[in-house]
């Protein structure tokens, strides 16, 4: 049976801005929504899109990613047929390197998509949060004939040059790819999302990968060689809720994003049938509200334990806030302790990590303060 | 553990209307998270128990809907063996639809099997029991029949529908007979929880069942010993042991657990409960919420009070509602303004705006699944 679609995650980044959540943890496996981890919601695109055979792309501190994703159990891409690899970088008769770039980590794959041969191949980003499903991008690549399609979405014209902004004539083809441009002429920007016909993808890989002097990167070096050369390239607009958490505060904001105060354009309690992200169940117990706790404004995983006041809070699995403590606009992650009468204001509490007895954490006014200092192993 | 079969026994389990009337007390929704049997699956899978067989009596689809494949108890998936048990001519003949029947429909257990111990463990006594100790004695001491009990304060108020155990110094168990629930004050009562060895089921079933279709385990284990066949040995359970035996037990354990001192004794950091995964988001407490004193499933939505009570996968609490003293079952949605207390509100109910229902403390309410009021 021929296969329709493959996709591939690329996941190696190391996500340098989310400072120690990531000194050890690869950015697609930074926990958020307190029971996620941000590449369950690609993966899970994948899966509520029908698709089956997923390679993820891993380089950077990448044991505790390749053993999350697993056999891809925890998104169902374990079926009959179904195929999930995590792709590392690997030695070959040529020798060996890290992927030096996102269209070379690809290209160093193409034996895995070639072993699939499908028609076409979606390359997502695996530390992007959004809940969507390909289909409709998919259809539109076959309904035009096209070599290539790139998500888009419109951004705020003064924020246009941070992005990789597409130029598009009426009927949504691709005239021109400009990444960061100093005097952006549209303000859709690149999402990081493609679907490529196969063929069309391995030969502008082959191509690039000869050639010394690229960066081997889609947005600077594949899409705009193809543009060149004349294929067909354009453009599918989302519309819909979509960030890229690069920085403590984005992470700290998207995570309030799911609090009912939020934004509407991102509830977690819609997503319902095949909408739904999949994660990893941890069999904790139901969570605990104490008798004196108050909480308002927020968002509570299973395993929780909160005996003081948290109000517009994220909270994980086997956190603790003892009674008395007081936890405002903050995330507390996987295990972490709040002691009794600690305050917490504007923070991000990092896996395992305690605030003790009586401490404050308390930022400048308009910053996130990182508390992430293990403490609370074996408490 | 490769030499035993675990059996977990929906047969013995008794009918708590009218919670029961739709579906087996094992696959009972319990804190909002659990069915009752996954305290005994869990307890399979955390002794390495790999060959498992559900002895169903009826309500599959229940059951079924709740365990599948039991991947979510199971180790290994290929090494194992799940099966479940059903006793097709059992439902032709009521009285016949017992476990022992079951047993003997499904025989691979007594005879396909290269087994040598048999667990059977019910499906609503709730326990962090490890049995890996009690096979142990039970292999060291080369027992035939060993009974796990546990002491209770005053049997005339716990554990109503199981035995009474007498047994001597040496743990042999010489009286052994249904608590008729007056005798008052501490008593030793079976968990339900047999170990046998498989050839000694065997031969019981063989030896009795054709004389007595309706025998059932429990009394065939009473049987065996009162005539002098097969002795019985005690296993005496230390942990925390409570038996589902009827509706105010069941409202009354629930709320128990909310006490962390005793949530503790039964959820240890070394012995996880596993349970069906739903991939429910976490839950969502609104600006203007109230929560005290409770246990709050995944899914939930909670805008308006809560207090001393537990709430369900799923279930919505609209602003301005009161709950209180109360049990909701996954998918029931609470109005706006909308008063619960001492209720047990069961699944994909409707609780419209400013309607005023529930119990009291001693006799609380129950809403039948699906009720729109």
């Amino acid at each position: 049976m021929s296969i329709k679609i493959a996709a591939m995650i690329l996941a190696g980044g190391k996500g340098t801005r989310l400072q120690s959540l990531t000194r050890k943890t690869a950015k697609p496996a930074v926990s958020y929504g307190g029971k996620y981890r941000i590449i369950d919601f690609p993966l899970s695109n994948c899966a509520n899109s029908g698709i089956s055979h997923v390679g993820v792309l891993t380089q950077y501190e990448s044991s505790e990613l390749n053993t999350y994703i697993g056999s891809g159990r925890n998104w169902g891409i374990n079926g009959v047929d179904a195929l999930m690899s995590v792709l590392t970088p690997k030695q070959t008769e040529e020798g060996s390197s890290w992927y030096r770039g996102t269209a070379d980590a690809i290209y160093e794959n193409l034996d895995w998509l070639d072993e699939i041969d499908p028609e076409y191949v979606l390359i997502l980003s695996g530390d992007h949060i959004y809940s969507c499903t390909y289909n409709e991008m998919l259809n539109l690549t076959e309904e035009k004939d096209a070599d290539c399609t790139i998500s888009v979405c419109e951004v705020p014209w003064e924020e246009a040059s941070r992005f990789g902004i597409l130029e598009t004539d009426e009927e949504g083809n691709i005239l021109a790819f400009k990444e960061k441009p100093k005097q952006p002429k549209s303000n859709l920007a690149s999402m990081g999302i493609y679907i490529f016909k196969y063929k069309s993808l391995r030969s502008a890989l082959v191509a690039d990968a000869k050639d010394e002097t690229s960066d081997h990167d889609f947005g600077k070096n594949i899409i705009p060689s193809m543009l060149e050369g004349g294929k067909k390239l354009i453009a599918y607009t989302y519309k819909g809720y979509w960030k890229d958490v690069g920085t403590i505060a984005s992470l700290h904001q998207a995570n309030m994003d799911l609090l009912l105060s939020g934004d509407p354009t991102i509830n977690l309690m819609s997503m319902t049938g095949g909408q739904r992200i999949y994660s990893e169940d941890n069999h904790a117990t139901p969570q605990f509200i104490g008798p004196k706790a108050t909480v308002k404004d927020c968002l509570i995983n299973q395993g929780a334990k909160v005996y003081g006041s948290v109000d517009h809070c994220v909270i994980s699995s086997d956190v603790i806030v003892e009674e008395g403590a007081s936890v405002a606009n903050s995330v507390l992650m996987l295990g972490a302790r709040i002691e009794k009468g600690a305050k917490v204001v504007d923070a991000m509490i990092g896996p395992h990590a305690l605030v003790e007895e009586g401490e404050e954490v308390k930022p400048e006014k308009g910053t996130i303060a990182l508390v992430s200092n293990k403490k609370a192993l074996g408490r | 553990m490769k030499n035993v079969i675990g059996l977990i026994n929906f047969h013995s389990s008794p009918e708590i209307s009218p919670l029961t009337d739709n579906r087996p007390l094992g696959s009972t929704s319990f804190l909002g998270r659990y069915a009752l049997c996954d305290f005994a699956l869990s307890a399979f899978c955390n002794a390495g128990i790999d060959t498992i067989g559900l002895l169903v009596k009826d309500h599959q689809r229940s059951i079924l809907k709740h365990v599948g494949s039991l991947d979510s108890w199971t180790r290994n998936t290929k090494t194992s063996q799940r099966i479940i048990m059903y006793n097709e001519p059992g439902h032709q003949n009521l009285a016949c639809n017992t476990d022992l029947q079951n047993i003997k429909e499904n025989d691979w257990a007594l005879y396909d099997s290269n087994a040598n111990y048999i667990v059977v463990a019910p499906a609503h006594i709730i326990a962090s029991l490890d049995l890996r100790p009690i096979l142990a004695e039970h292999i060291a001491r080369h027992e035939k029949i060993t009974v796990v009990g546990t002491k209770v304060k005053d049997a005339s108020k716990e554990f109503l529908s199981e035995n009474i155990l007498k047994a001597d110094k040496d743990g042999c168990i010489y009286d052994n007979y249904p608590n008729p629930g007056d005798e008052k004050g501490p008593a030793i009562l079976s968990m339900a929880i047999y170990i046998i060895n498989r050839t000694v089921l065997a031969d019981m079933i063989h030896r009795f069942l054709p004389a007595n279709p309706s025998l059932d385990l429990r009394k065939l284990i009473y049987q065996a010993a009162e005539e002098g066949q097969y002795q019985c040995h005690l296993h005496l359970y230390e942990g925390y042991a409570r038996c589902i035996d009827s509706f105010d037990h069941y409202m009354e354990y629930s709320f128990e657990l909310l006490n962390p001192e005793i949530a503790e004794q039964l959820f240890r950091p070394d012995w996880p409960i596993y349970t069906k995964s739903h991939d429910t988001p976490p839950a969502l407490y609104g600006a203007k919420s109230s929560v005290k004193d409770s246990m709050v499933a995944n899914g939930a939505l909670i805008e308006g009070n809560v207090e001393h009570s537990i709430i369900g996968r799923n279930v919505r609490i609209a602003p301005g509602a009161n709950v209180k003293n109360a049990i909701i079952f996954s998918s029931t949605h609470i109005g706006e303004n909308a008063l619960i207390e001492d209720a047990l509100i069961d699944k994909y109910s409707m609780i419209t705006r400013s309607k005023k229902i529930g119990g009291t403390k001693e006799n609380p309410l129950y809403l039948h699944q699906g009720a729109i009021v």
